[in-house]
Protein backbone atom coordinates (compact mmCIF):
# COMPACT_ATOMS: atom_id res chain seq x y z
CA UNK A 1 0.00 0.00 0.00
CA UNK A 2 0.94 3.65 -0.27
CA UNK A 3 2.57 3.71 3.17
CA UNK A 4 5.58 2.03 1.58
CA UNK A 5 6.44 5.28 -0.21
CA UNK A 6 8.19 6.69 2.83
CA UNK A 7 10.09 9.21 0.73
CA UNK A 8 7.03 11.38 0.46
CA UNK A 9 7.09 14.53 2.58
CA UNK A 10 3.43 14.35 3.53
CA UNK A 11 2.41 11.97 6.23
CA UNK A 12 0.10 9.16 5.29
CA UNK A 13 -2.69 10.71 7.29
CA UNK A 14 -2.44 14.09 5.55
CA UNK A 15 -2.33 12.39 2.19
CA UNK A 16 -5.44 10.40 3.06
CA UNK A 17 -7.20 13.61 4.02
CA UNK A 18 -6.16 15.41 0.86
CA UNK A 19 -6.87 12.53 -1.48
CA UNK A 20 -10.54 13.35 -2.18
CA UNK A 21 -9.61 16.90 -3.15
CA UNK A 22 -7.20 15.65 -5.80
CA UNK A 23 -10.09 13.88 -7.48
CA UNK A 24 -12.63 16.67 -7.35
CA UNK A 25 -10.25 19.64 -7.71
CA UNK A 26 -10.16 19.74 -11.55
CA UNK A 27 -13.94 19.79 -11.79
CA UNK A 28 -14.52 22.18 -8.91
CA UNK A 29 -11.86 24.70 -9.96
CA UNK A 30 -13.16 24.74 -13.51
CA UNK A 31 -16.77 25.17 -12.43
CA UNK A 32 -16.01 27.77 -9.76
CA UNK A 33 -14.09 29.84 -12.31
CA UNK A 34 -16.43 29.46 -15.23
CA UNK A 35 -19.73 29.71 -13.37
CA UNK A 36 -18.56 31.75 -10.38
CA UNK A 37 -17.12 34.61 -12.40
CA UNK A 38 -20.13 35.04 -14.73
CA UNK A 39 -22.48 34.70 -11.76
CA UNK A 40 -20.80 37.46 -9.76
CA UNK A 41 -20.29 39.55 -12.88
CA UNK A 42 -23.97 39.39 -13.83
CA UNK A 43 -25.12 40.27 -10.34
CA UNK A 44 -22.84 43.31 -10.53
CA UNK A 45 -24.09 44.13 -14.03
CA UNK A 46 -27.66 44.05 -12.81
CA UNK A 47 -26.89 47.12 -10.66
CA UNK A 48 -25.13 48.93 -13.48
CA UNK A 49 -25.88 50.86 -16.61
CA UNK A 50 -24.20 48.22 -18.77
CA UNK A 51 -24.75 48.46 -22.49
CA UNK A 52 -22.49 46.63 -24.91
CA UNK A 53 -22.61 49.64 -27.24
CA UNK A 54 -21.25 51.89 -24.48
CA UNK A 55 -18.82 49.74 -22.54
CA UNK A 56 -16.69 52.81 -21.76
CA UNK A 57 -19.61 54.39 -19.91
CA UNK A 58 -20.48 51.63 -17.47
CA UNK A 59 -21.75 53.17 -14.23
CA UNK A 60 -23.71 52.18 -11.13
CA UNK A 61 -27.40 52.90 -11.32
CA UNK A 62 -28.55 51.24 -8.12
CA UNK A 63 -31.92 49.58 -8.62
CA UNK A 64 -32.82 51.23 -11.93
CA UNK A 65 -32.67 47.93 -13.85
CA UNK A 66 -34.87 46.21 -11.29
CA UNK A 67 -37.31 49.11 -11.34
CA UNK A 68 -37.43 48.92 -15.14
CA UNK A 69 -38.01 45.17 -14.99
CA UNK A 70 -40.86 45.25 -12.48
CA UNK A 71 -42.55 48.22 -14.12
CA UNK A 72 -42.37 46.63 -17.57
CA UNK A 73 -45.97 46.48 -18.83
CA UNK A 74 -45.42 42.85 -19.86
CA UNK A 75 -44.09 41.72 -16.51
CA UNK A 76 -47.31 40.19 -15.21
CA UNK A 77 -47.93 38.37 -18.48
CA UNK A 78 -44.34 37.06 -18.56
CA UNK A 79 -44.57 35.71 -15.05
CA UNK A 80 -47.93 34.07 -15.74
CA UNK A 81 -46.66 32.51 -18.99
CA UNK A 82 -43.48 31.25 -17.32
CA UNK A 83 -45.39 29.55 -14.53
CA UNK A 84 -47.96 28.07 -16.88
CA UNK A 85 -45.18 26.83 -19.17
CA UNK A 86 -43.03 25.24 -16.50
CA UNK A 87 -45.83 23.70 -14.42
CA UNK A 88 -47.75 22.14 -17.30
CA UNK A 89 -44.63 20.93 -19.10
CA UNK A 90 -43.06 19.34 -16.00
CA UNK A 91 -46.31 17.75 -14.88
CA UNK A 92 -47.11 16.28 -18.30
CA UNK A 93 -43.54 15.06 -18.84
CA UNK A 94 -43.51 13.41 -15.45
CA UNK A 95 -46.84 11.62 -15.88
CA UNK A 96 -46.15 10.55 -19.46
CA UNK A 97 -42.57 9.57 -18.57
CA UNK A 98 -43.78 7.52 -15.63
CA UNK A 99 -46.35 5.79 -17.84
CA UNK A 100 -43.69 5.03 -20.42
CA UNK A 101 -41.28 3.66 -17.83
CA UNK A 102 -43.94 1.42 -16.28
CA UNK A 103 -44.82 0.05 -19.72
CA UNK A 104 -41.19 -0.58 -20.60
CA UNK A 105 -40.50 -2.29 -17.30
CA UNK A 106 -42.29 -5.45 -18.47
CA UNK A 107 -41.03 -7.95 -21.00
CA UNK A 108 -42.43 -7.98 -24.52
CA UNK A 109 -41.31 -8.83 -28.00
CA UNK A 110 -39.21 -6.14 -29.69
CA UNK A 111 -38.69 -4.20 -26.48
CA UNK A 112 -35.12 -3.25 -27.39
CA UNK A 113 -36.05 -1.61 -30.69
CA UNK A 114 -39.18 -0.07 -29.22
CA UNK A 115 -37.20 1.49 -26.38
CA UNK A 116 -34.64 2.96 -28.80
CA UNK A 117 -37.41 4.66 -30.74
CA UNK A 118 -39.49 6.09 -27.91
CA UNK A 119 -36.42 7.53 -26.18
CA UNK A 120 -35.22 9.23 -29.37
CA UNK A 121 -36.48 12.77 -28.64
CA UNK A 122 -33.83 13.01 -25.93
CA UNK A 123 -31.17 13.08 -28.64
CA UNK A 124 -32.92 15.82 -30.61
CA UNK A 125 -32.00 19.47 -30.60
CA UNK A 126 -34.55 21.96 -29.33
CA UNK A 127 -33.85 23.99 -32.43
CA UNK A 128 -34.87 21.26 -34.88
CA UNK A 129 -37.82 20.15 -32.73
CA UNK A 130 -38.94 23.77 -32.50
CA UNK A 131 -38.85 24.12 -36.28
CA UNK A 132 -40.70 20.86 -36.73
CA UNK A 133 -43.51 21.95 -34.39
CA UNK A 134 -43.66 25.38 -35.98
CA UNK A 135 -44.06 23.71 -39.36
CA UNK A 136 -46.60 21.13 -38.19
CA UNK A 137 -48.76 23.76 -36.47
CA UNK A 138 -48.54 26.17 -39.42
CA UNK A 139 -51.99 27.72 -39.91
CA UNK A 140 -52.02 27.33 -43.69
CA UNK A 141 -49.92 24.33 -44.63
CA UNK A 142 -49.72 22.64 -41.26
CA UNK A 143 -50.41 18.95 -40.93
CA UNK A 144 -52.11 19.33 -37.52
CA UNK A 145 -54.97 21.41 -38.92
CA UNK A 146 -55.33 18.98 -41.83
CA UNK A 147 -55.59 15.99 -39.52
CA UNK A 148 -58.11 17.75 -37.26
CA UNK A 149 -60.20 18.67 -40.32
CA UNK A 150 -60.12 15.10 -41.63
CA UNK A 151 -61.23 13.83 -38.24
CA UNK A 152 -64.13 16.31 -38.39
CA UNK A 153 -63.03 18.11 -35.23
CA UNK A 154 -62.67 21.50 -36.91
CA UNK A 155 -64.10 23.08 -40.08
CA UNK A 156 -61.57 25.81 -40.73
CA UNK A 157 -57.89 25.83 -39.95
CA UNK A 158 -56.80 27.20 -36.59
CA UNK A 159 -54.12 29.88 -36.53
CA UNK A 160 -52.20 28.13 -33.78
CA UNK A 161 -49.19 30.42 -33.73
CA UNK A 162 -51.17 33.61 -34.25
CA UNK A 163 -53.71 33.18 -31.47
CA UNK A 164 -53.00 34.33 -27.89
CA UNK A 165 -53.08 31.30 -25.61
CA UNK A 166 -52.68 28.75 -28.40
CA UNK A 167 -49.17 29.83 -29.39
CA UNK A 168 -47.86 29.13 -25.88
CA UNK A 169 -49.69 25.81 -25.98
CA UNK A 170 -47.67 24.75 -29.06
CA UNK A 171 -44.45 25.64 -27.24
CA UNK A 172 -45.62 23.57 -24.26
CA UNK A 173 -46.44 20.62 -26.55
CA UNK A 174 -42.96 20.75 -28.05
CA UNK A 175 -41.35 20.93 -24.61
CA UNK A 176 -43.40 17.97 -23.37
CA UNK A 177 -42.50 15.94 -26.46
CA UNK A 178 -38.79 16.52 -26.13
CA UNK A 179 -38.72 15.89 -22.36
CA UNK A 180 -40.67 12.65 -21.87
CA UNK A 181 -37.60 10.41 -22.45
CA UNK A 182 -35.57 12.07 -19.70
CA UNK A 183 -38.22 11.12 -17.15
CA UNK A 184 -38.79 7.77 -18.88
CA UNK A 185 -35.14 6.69 -18.77
CA UNK A 186 -34.55 7.84 -15.20
CA UNK A 187 -37.69 6.23 -13.84
CA UNK A 188 -37.15 3.04 -15.84
CA UNK A 189 -33.66 2.68 -14.39
CA UNK A 190 -35.08 3.23 -10.90
CA UNK A 191 -37.81 0.65 -11.53
CA UNK A 192 -35.26 -1.89 -12.64
CA UNK A 193 -33.34 -1.34 -9.42
CA UNK A 194 -36.32 -2.37 -7.31
CA UNK A 195 -35.46 -5.81 -5.90
CA UNK A 196 -38.03 -8.31 -7.16
CA UNK A 197 -38.27 -10.16 -3.84
CA UNK A 198 -40.18 -7.30 -2.22
CA UNK A 199 -43.05 -8.07 -4.57
CA UNK A 200 -43.09 -11.76 -3.71
CA UNK A 201 -44.19 -11.11 -0.13
CA UNK A 202 -46.84 -8.70 -1.38
CA UNK A 203 -48.08 -11.28 -3.87
CA UNK A 204 -48.45 -13.81 -1.08
CA UNK A 205 -50.46 -11.30 0.92
CA UNK A 206 -52.71 -10.89 -2.11
CA UNK A 207 -51.86 -7.23 -2.86
CA UNK A 208 -53.41 -5.81 -6.04
CA UNK A 209 -51.33 -4.22 -8.79
CA UNK A 210 -52.35 -0.68 -7.93
CA UNK A 211 -51.76 -1.12 -4.23
CA UNK A 212 -48.38 -2.70 -4.93
CA UNK A 213 -47.44 0.33 -7.02
CA UNK A 214 -48.33 2.86 -4.31
CA UNK A 215 -47.01 0.97 -1.29
CA UNK A 216 -43.91 -0.72 -2.73
CA UNK A 217 -42.79 0.72 -6.05
CA UNK A 218 -43.44 4.40 -5.47
CA UNK A 219 -41.47 4.74 -2.21
CA UNK A 220 -38.57 2.94 -3.86
CA UNK A 221 -38.39 5.23 -6.90
CA UNK A 222 -39.31 8.41 -5.01
CA UNK A 223 -35.72 9.76 -4.74
CA UNK A 224 -35.32 9.43 -8.52
CA UNK A 225 -38.63 11.17 -9.14
CA UNK A 226 -37.77 14.03 -6.79
CA UNK A 227 -34.35 14.63 -8.34
CA UNK A 228 -35.68 14.40 -11.88
CA UNK A 229 -38.53 16.81 -11.22
CA UNK A 230 -36.16 19.24 -9.51
CA UNK A 231 -33.66 19.24 -12.37
CA UNK A 232 -36.26 19.32 -15.12
CA UNK A 233 -38.10 22.23 -13.48
CA UNK A 234 -34.90 24.24 -13.29
CA UNK A 235 -33.95 23.47 -16.90
CA UNK A 236 -37.39 24.13 -18.33
CA UNK A 237 -37.91 27.32 -16.34
CA UNK A 238 -34.66 28.76 -17.73
CA UNK A 239 -35.10 27.45 -21.29
CA UNK A 240 -36.10 29.87 -23.96
CA UNK A 241 -34.98 28.29 -27.24
CA UNK A 242 -38.35 26.71 -28.07
CA UNK A 243 -40.18 30.00 -27.52
CA UNK A 244 -37.71 31.91 -29.67
CA UNK A 245 -37.82 29.32 -32.47
CA UNK A 246 -41.55 28.52 -32.55
CA UNK A 247 -43.29 31.82 -31.83
CA UNK A 248 -40.63 34.47 -31.18
CA UNK A 249 -42.83 35.27 -28.20
CA UNK A 250 -45.77 36.19 -30.41
CA UNK A 251 -48.40 37.15 -30.97
CA UNK A 252 -47.65 40.35 -29.04
CA UNK A 253 -45.70 38.64 -26.22
CA UNK A 254 -48.55 36.22 -25.49
CA UNK A 255 -46.15 33.27 -25.55
CA UNK A 256 -43.18 35.17 -24.12
CA UNK A 257 -41.64 33.83 -20.91
CA UNK A 258 -39.23 35.58 -18.54
CA UNK A 259 -36.06 33.98 -19.98
CA UNK A 260 -37.12 34.38 -23.62
CA UNK A 261 -37.97 38.03 -22.97
CA UNK A 262 -34.62 38.46 -21.26
CA UNK A 263 -32.84 36.95 -24.26
CA UNK A 264 -34.75 39.12 -26.73
CA UNK A 265 -34.14 42.27 -24.70
CA UNK A 266 -30.47 41.49 -24.15
CA UNK A 267 -29.74 41.12 -27.84
CA UNK A 268 -32.21 43.66 -29.20
CA UNK A 269 -30.87 46.56 -27.14
CA UNK A 270 -27.60 45.05 -25.82
CA UNK A 271 -28.76 46.25 -22.41
CA UNK A 272 -26.96 43.67 -20.31
CA UNK A 273 -27.76 45.47 -17.06
CA UNK A 274 -31.45 44.81 -17.57
CA UNK A 275 -30.72 41.24 -18.70
CA UNK A 276 -28.71 40.80 -15.49
CA UNK A 277 -31.69 41.94 -13.41
CA UNK A 278 -33.94 39.42 -15.15
CA UNK A 279 -31.33 36.73 -14.60
CA UNK A 280 -31.04 37.48 -10.89
CA UNK A 281 -34.84 37.31 -10.62
CA UNK A 282 -34.86 33.90 -12.34
CA UNK A 283 -32.21 32.58 -9.96
CA UNK A 284 -34.04 33.92 -6.89
CA UNK A 285 -37.27 32.24 -8.03
CA UNK A 286 -35.45 28.94 -8.69
CA UNK A 287 -33.60 29.03 -5.36
CA UNK A 288 -36.85 29.59 -3.49
CA UNK A 289 -38.45 26.81 -5.50
CA UNK A 290 -35.61 24.38 -4.76
CA UNK A 291 -35.64 25.16 -1.03
CA UNK A 292 -39.41 24.75 -0.74
CA UNK A 293 -39.51 21.67 -2.97
CA UNK A 294 -36.74 19.89 -1.07
CA UNK A 295 -38.35 20.81 2.23
CA UNK A 296 -41.83 19.51 1.42
CA UNK A 297 -40.45 16.33 -0.12
CA UNK A 298 -38.29 15.98 3.03
CA UNK A 299 -35.33 15.45 0.76
CA UNK A 300 -33.17 18.15 2.29
CA UNK A 301 -32.49 16.01 5.34
CA UNK A 302 -31.13 13.19 3.22
CA UNK A 303 -28.03 15.37 2.79
CA UNK A 304 -27.89 14.46 -0.86
CA UNK A 305 -29.67 17.60 -1.86
CA UNK B 1 -63.07 -12.43 -14.76
CA UNK B 2 -61.03 -15.56 -15.03
CA UNK B 3 -57.28 -15.49 -15.36
CA UNK B 4 -57.17 -15.91 -19.11
CA UNK B 5 -59.47 -13.01 -19.96
CA UNK B 6 -57.71 -10.87 -17.39
CA UNK B 7 -54.40 -11.54 -19.09
CA UNK B 8 -55.91 -10.77 -22.48
CA UNK B 9 -57.32 -7.44 -21.25
CA UNK B 10 -53.94 -6.48 -19.81
CA UNK B 11 -52.35 -7.40 -23.13
CA UNK B 12 -54.74 -5.18 -25.09
CA UNK B 13 -54.22 -2.24 -22.74
CA UNK B 14 -50.47 -2.64 -22.97
CA UNK B 15 -50.68 -2.70 -26.76
CA UNK B 16 -52.74 0.51 -26.80
CA UNK B 17 -50.29 2.25 -24.47
CA UNK B 18 -47.30 1.08 -26.50
CA UNK B 19 -48.95 2.25 -29.72
CA UNK B 20 -49.72 5.64 -28.16
CA UNK B 21 -46.08 6.35 -27.23
CA UNK B 22 -44.83 4.96 -30.52
CA UNK B 23 -47.08 7.21 -32.60
CA UNK B 24 -46.39 10.19 -30.35
CA UNK B 25 -42.68 9.94 -31.13
CA UNK B 26 -42.78 8.66 -34.69
CA UNK B 27 -45.45 10.86 -36.29
CA UNK B 28 -43.56 14.19 -35.93
CA UNK B 29 -40.36 12.51 -37.15
CA UNK B 30 -42.25 10.98 -40.06
CA UNK B 31 -43.61 14.38 -40.99
CA UNK B 32 -40.13 15.90 -40.97
CA UNK B 33 -38.71 13.15 -43.20
CA UNK B 34 -41.64 13.22 -45.64
CA UNK B 35 -41.51 17.01 -45.95
CA UNK B 36 -37.79 16.88 -46.68
CA UNK B 37 -38.39 14.77 -49.81
CA UNK B 38 -41.16 16.98 -51.26
CA UNK B 39 -40.85 19.70 -53.87
CA UNK B 40 -41.44 23.24 -52.71
CA UNK B 41 -44.62 23.49 -54.81
CA UNK B 42 -46.04 20.48 -53.03
CA UNK B 43 -45.04 21.74 -49.60
CA UNK B 44 -46.82 25.08 -49.95
CA UNK B 45 -49.97 23.75 -51.55
CA UNK B 46 -52.55 24.63 -48.89
CA UNK B 47 -55.35 22.93 -50.86
CA UNK B 48 -53.82 19.50 -50.77
CA UNK B 49 -51.61 18.35 -47.96
CA UNK B 50 -49.92 15.13 -49.01
CA UNK B 51 -48.91 12.41 -46.58
CA UNK B 52 -46.44 10.87 -49.01
CA UNK B 53 -44.41 12.87 -51.59
CA UNK B 54 -46.23 13.01 -54.96
CA UNK B 55 -43.00 13.88 -56.65
CA UNK B 56 -40.07 12.51 -54.74
CA UNK B 57 -37.09 14.87 -54.82
CA UNK B 58 -33.60 15.06 -53.37
CA UNK B 59 -33.28 18.76 -54.22
CA UNK B 60 -33.63 19.87 -50.60
CA UNK B 61 -30.64 17.74 -49.64
CA UNK B 62 -28.58 18.72 -52.68
CA UNK B 63 -29.34 22.36 -51.91
CA UNK B 64 -27.92 21.99 -48.42
CA UNK B 65 -24.54 20.90 -49.71
CA UNK B 66 -24.35 23.50 -52.49
CA UNK B 67 -25.88 26.68 -51.00
CA UNK B 68 -24.94 26.26 -47.35
CA UNK B 69 -21.66 24.55 -46.57
CA UNK B 70 -23.10 21.58 -44.77
CA UNK B 71 -19.87 19.58 -45.01
CA UNK B 72 -17.90 22.32 -43.29
CA UNK B 73 -20.51 22.63 -40.52
CA UNK B 74 -20.42 18.89 -40.02
CA UNK B 75 -16.64 18.97 -39.61
CA UNK B 76 -16.82 21.89 -37.16
CA UNK B 77 -19.57 20.22 -35.15
CA UNK B 78 -17.57 16.99 -34.93
CA UNK B 79 -14.38 18.73 -33.79
CA UNK B 80 -16.10 20.77 -31.08
CA UNK B 81 -18.44 18.01 -29.92
CA UNK B 82 -15.92 15.15 -29.79
CA UNK B 83 -13.30 17.17 -27.93
CA UNK B 84 -15.95 18.36 -25.48
CA UNK B 85 -17.33 14.91 -24.79
CA UNK B 86 -13.92 13.30 -24.28
CA UNK B 87 -12.80 15.96 -21.82
CA UNK B 88 -16.15 16.05 -19.99
CA UNK B 89 -16.07 12.27 -19.62
CA UNK B 90 -12.55 12.21 -18.18
CA UNK B 91 -13.22 15.08 -15.78
CA UNK B 92 -16.52 13.48 -14.74
CA UNK B 93 -14.77 10.19 -13.95
CA UNK B 94 -12.40 11.91 -11.52
CA UNK B 95 -14.97 14.27 -10.04
CA UNK B 96 -17.67 11.62 -9.83
CA UNK B 97 -15.29 9.13 -8.20
CA UNK B 98 -14.17 11.70 -5.65
CA UNK B 99 -17.74 12.57 -4.74
CA UNK B 100 -18.90 8.97 -4.59
CA UNK B 101 -16.08 7.31 -2.68
CA UNK B 102 -14.92 9.84 -0.11
CA UNK B 103 -16.55 11.83 2.61
CA UNK B 104 -14.76 15.11 3.14
CA UNK B 105 -15.23 18.64 4.38
CA UNK B 106 -17.15 20.76 1.91
CA UNK B 107 -18.81 17.88 0.12
CA UNK B 108 -22.28 19.17 0.93
CA UNK B 109 -21.31 22.63 -0.28
CA UNK B 110 -19.93 21.12 -3.48
CA UNK B 111 -23.23 19.36 -4.14
CA UNK B 112 -25.19 22.56 -3.55
CA UNK B 113 -22.85 24.38 -5.90
CA UNK B 114 -23.56 21.81 -8.62
CA UNK B 115 -27.26 22.51 -8.18
CA UNK B 116 -26.68 26.28 -8.34
CA UNK B 117 -24.79 25.95 -11.64
CA UNK B 118 -27.97 24.49 -13.12
CA UNK B 119 -29.98 27.52 -12.01
CA UNK B 120 -27.82 30.14 -13.73
CA UNK B 121 -29.51 31.18 -16.98
CA UNK B 122 -27.18 30.38 -19.89
CA UNK B 123 -27.32 33.95 -21.16
CA UNK B 124 -25.78 35.14 -17.89
CA UNK B 125 -22.84 32.82 -18.48
CA UNK B 126 -22.52 33.70 -22.14
CA UNK B 127 -22.45 37.51 -21.82
CA UNK B 128 -19.55 37.83 -19.34
CA UNK B 129 -17.65 35.02 -21.11
CA UNK B 130 -18.04 36.86 -24.40
CA UNK B 131 -16.23 39.86 -22.95
CA UNK B 132 -13.47 37.63 -21.51
CA UNK B 133 -13.13 35.60 -24.72
CA UNK B 134 -12.93 38.81 -26.76
CA UNK B 135 -10.01 39.99 -24.61
CA UNK B 136 -8.30 36.61 -24.97
CA UNK B 137 -8.89 36.61 -28.74
CA UNK B 138 -10.92 33.43 -28.46
CA UNK B 139 -14.00 34.67 -30.30
CA UNK B 140 -14.55 32.77 -33.53
CA UNK B 141 -12.39 29.82 -32.46
CA UNK B 142 -13.22 26.20 -31.68
CA UNK B 143 -11.77 26.83 -28.22
CA UNK B 144 -14.56 29.23 -27.24
CA UNK B 145 -17.26 26.65 -27.85
CA UNK B 146 -15.13 23.81 -26.47
CA UNK B 147 -14.66 25.70 -23.17
CA UNK B 148 -18.31 26.74 -22.94
CA UNK B 149 -19.72 23.30 -23.77
CA UNK B 150 -17.30 21.53 -21.43
CA UNK B 151 -18.25 23.77 -18.54
CA UNK B 152 -22.01 23.70 -19.14
CA UNK B 153 -22.20 19.92 -19.57
CA UNK B 154 -19.82 19.07 -16.74
CA UNK B 155 -22.08 19.50 -13.67
CA UNK B 156 -24.80 17.11 -14.83
CA UNK B 157 -22.29 14.59 -16.19
CA UNK B 158 -20.16 14.62 -13.02
CA UNK B 159 -23.21 14.14 -10.79
CA UNK B 160 -24.49 11.34 -13.02
CA UNK B 161 -21.07 9.67 -13.00
CA UNK B 162 -21.05 9.92 -9.21
CA UNK B 163 -24.33 8.02 -8.99
CA UNK B 164 -22.94 5.37 -11.35
CA UNK B 165 -19.93 4.90 -9.05
CA UNK B 166 -22.20 4.64 -6.04
CA UNK B 167 -23.92 1.68 -7.63
CA UNK B 168 -20.73 -0.33 -7.81
CA UNK B 169 -20.05 -2.41 -4.74
CA UNK B 170 -17.19 -1.06 -2.68
CA UNK B 171 -16.03 -4.59 -1.98
CA UNK B 172 -14.57 -4.64 -5.48
CA UNK B 173 -12.14 -1.88 -4.60
CA UNK B 174 -11.31 -3.29 -1.19
CA UNK B 175 -10.27 -6.52 -2.82
CA UNK B 176 -8.02 -4.61 -5.21
CA UNK B 177 -6.53 -2.61 -2.35
CA UNK B 178 -5.69 -5.80 -0.50
CA UNK B 179 -3.97 -7.02 -3.64
CA UNK B 180 -1.74 -3.95 -3.41
CA UNK B 181 -3.32 -1.66 -5.98
CA UNK B 182 -3.15 2.07 -5.34
CA UNK B 183 -6.35 4.06 -5.47
CA UNK B 184 -5.64 5.42 -8.97
CA UNK B 185 -4.72 1.93 -10.21
CA UNK B 186 -7.92 0.56 -8.72
CA UNK B 187 -9.96 3.24 -10.45
CA UNK B 188 -8.50 2.59 -13.89
CA UNK B 189 -8.00 -1.16 -13.78
CA UNK B 190 -10.82 -2.42 -11.59
CA UNK B 191 -13.64 0.10 -11.39
CA UNK B 192 -13.75 1.62 -14.87
CA UNK B 193 -14.02 -1.67 -16.79
CA UNK B 194 -17.23 -2.57 -14.92
CA UNK B 195 -18.42 1.01 -15.42
CA UNK B 196 -18.44 0.74 -19.20
CA UNK B 197 -22.14 1.45 -19.62
CA UNK B 198 -21.99 4.44 -17.30
CA UNK B 199 -19.03 5.92 -19.16
CA UNK B 200 -20.78 5.48 -22.49
CA UNK B 201 -23.86 7.16 -21.05
CA UNK B 202 -21.96 10.20 -19.80
CA UNK B 203 -20.07 10.51 -23.09
CA UNK B 204 -23.38 10.50 -24.94
CA UNK B 205 -24.94 13.10 -22.60
CA UNK B 206 -22.05 15.46 -23.27
CA UNK B 207 -22.12 14.69 -27.00
CA UNK B 208 -25.83 15.42 -27.32
CA UNK B 209 -25.55 18.56 -25.22
CA UNK B 210 -22.72 20.00 -27.30
CA UNK B 211 -23.99 18.80 -30.68
CA UNK B 212 -27.39 20.45 -30.31
CA UNK B 213 -26.38 23.76 -28.74
CA UNK B 214 -27.28 26.83 -30.75
CA UNK B 215 -27.34 30.08 -28.75
CA UNK B 216 -23.72 30.20 -27.55
CA UNK B 217 -22.62 29.15 -31.04
CA UNK B 218 -24.37 32.10 -32.65
CA UNK B 219 -22.75 34.47 -30.16
CA UNK B 220 -19.19 33.10 -30.00
CA UNK B 221 -18.74 32.38 -33.71
CA UNK B 222 -18.86 35.03 -36.41
CA UNK B 223 -17.38 33.65 -39.59
CA UNK B 224 -19.33 31.14 -41.60
CA UNK B 225 -16.42 28.74 -41.96
CA UNK B 226 -16.47 28.16 -38.19
CA UNK B 227 -20.20 27.51 -37.87
CA UNK B 228 -21.57 24.32 -36.42
CA UNK B 229 -24.63 22.54 -37.85
CA UNK B 230 -27.29 24.28 -35.70
CA UNK B 231 -25.93 27.72 -36.60
CA UNK B 232 -25.81 26.80 -40.28
CA UNK B 233 -29.41 25.64 -40.11
CA UNK B 234 -30.47 28.77 -38.29
CA UNK B 235 -29.05 30.84 -41.13
CA UNK B 236 -31.68 29.20 -43.35
CA UNK B 237 -34.43 30.72 -41.25
CA UNK B 238 -33.34 34.23 -42.04
CA UNK B 239 -31.97 33.62 -45.50
CA UNK B 240 -34.99 32.10 -47.18
CA UNK B 241 -37.55 33.19 -44.63
CA UNK B 242 -39.50 29.90 -44.64
CA UNK B 243 -37.91 27.32 -46.90
CA UNK B 244 -39.49 24.39 -45.12
CA UNK B 245 -38.13 21.73 -47.47
CA UNK B 246 -34.51 22.72 -46.86
CA UNK B 247 -35.11 23.16 -43.16
CA UNK B 248 -36.66 19.75 -42.72
CA UNK B 249 -33.85 18.18 -44.78
CA UNK B 250 -31.31 20.05 -42.67
CA UNK B 251 -33.11 18.93 -39.54
CA UNK B 252 -32.95 15.30 -40.64
CA UNK B 253 -29.23 15.55 -41.33
CA UNK B 254 -28.62 17.31 -38.01
CA UNK B 255 -30.49 14.67 -36.03
CA UNK B 256 -29.10 11.65 -37.87
CA UNK B 257 -25.74 11.31 -36.05
CA UNK B 258 -27.16 11.69 -32.55
CA UNK B 259 -30.20 9.55 -33.39
CA UNK B 260 -28.06 6.65 -34.66
CA UNK B 261 -25.73 6.91 -31.70
CA UNK B 262 -28.62 7.07 -29.27
CA UNK B 263 -30.35 4.02 -30.73
CA UNK B 264 -27.23 1.98 -30.05
CA UNK B 265 -26.36 3.31 -26.62
CA UNK B 266 -29.70 3.98 -24.90
CA UNK B 267 -29.63 0.54 -23.30
CA UNK B 268 -26.25 1.36 -21.73
CA UNK B 269 -27.76 4.52 -20.30
CA UNK B 270 -30.56 2.61 -18.59
CA UNK B 271 -28.11 -0.11 -17.58
CA UNK B 272 -25.62 2.38 -16.14
CA UNK B 273 -28.34 4.06 -14.11
CA UNK B 274 -29.72 0.84 -12.75
CA UNK B 275 -28.49 -0.06 -9.29
CA UNK B 276 -27.28 -3.63 -8.98
CA UNK B 277 -26.76 -3.95 -12.71
CA UNK B 278 -23.08 -4.45 -12.10
CA UNK B 279 -22.35 -7.65 -10.32
CA UNK B 280 -19.36 -7.17 -8.06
Amino acid sequence: MSSKKSGSKLSLQTRRKLQPYFYIAPVMILLLLMFGYPLIKSIIMSFQDYKLSRLDKVSWNNFKNYAAMFSDKNFGLLLKNSLLYVISAVLAQFLLGLGLALTLNGKFKGRGIYQSIVFLPWAFSAFVVGLLFRWSFNGEYGVVNDVLKKLGLIDTGISWLGTPGLSLLVVIFAMIWIGIPFFGINILAALQSVPSDIYEAADMDGCGTIRKFFTLTLPYIKPTIIMTILLRTIWIFNSFDLVVIITEGGPANYSQTLPSYMYTQAFASYDFGLAGAFGVLLMVILTLYALIFLRITKYDKAGDF
Amino acid sequence: MNRKTKRRVTGVIRFIVLAFYFLLVVLPIYWMIVTSFKTNAEIINAQLITYWPHTFTLDNYKGLFSTIHYGTYLKNSLIVTLSTSVVVTILSIYGGYGLARFSFKGKGAAMVFFLITQMIPSILVIIPLYVVFAKMKLIDTYASLFIFYTVTNLPFCAITMRSFFERIPYALEEAAAIDGCSRAQTLWKVVLPVMFSGIVAVFVFAFIGAWNELIAGTIFLNSQKMWTIPIGLKSLVGKYNVDWGSMMAGGCLALLPTAIMFIFVQKYIVEGMTAGAVKG
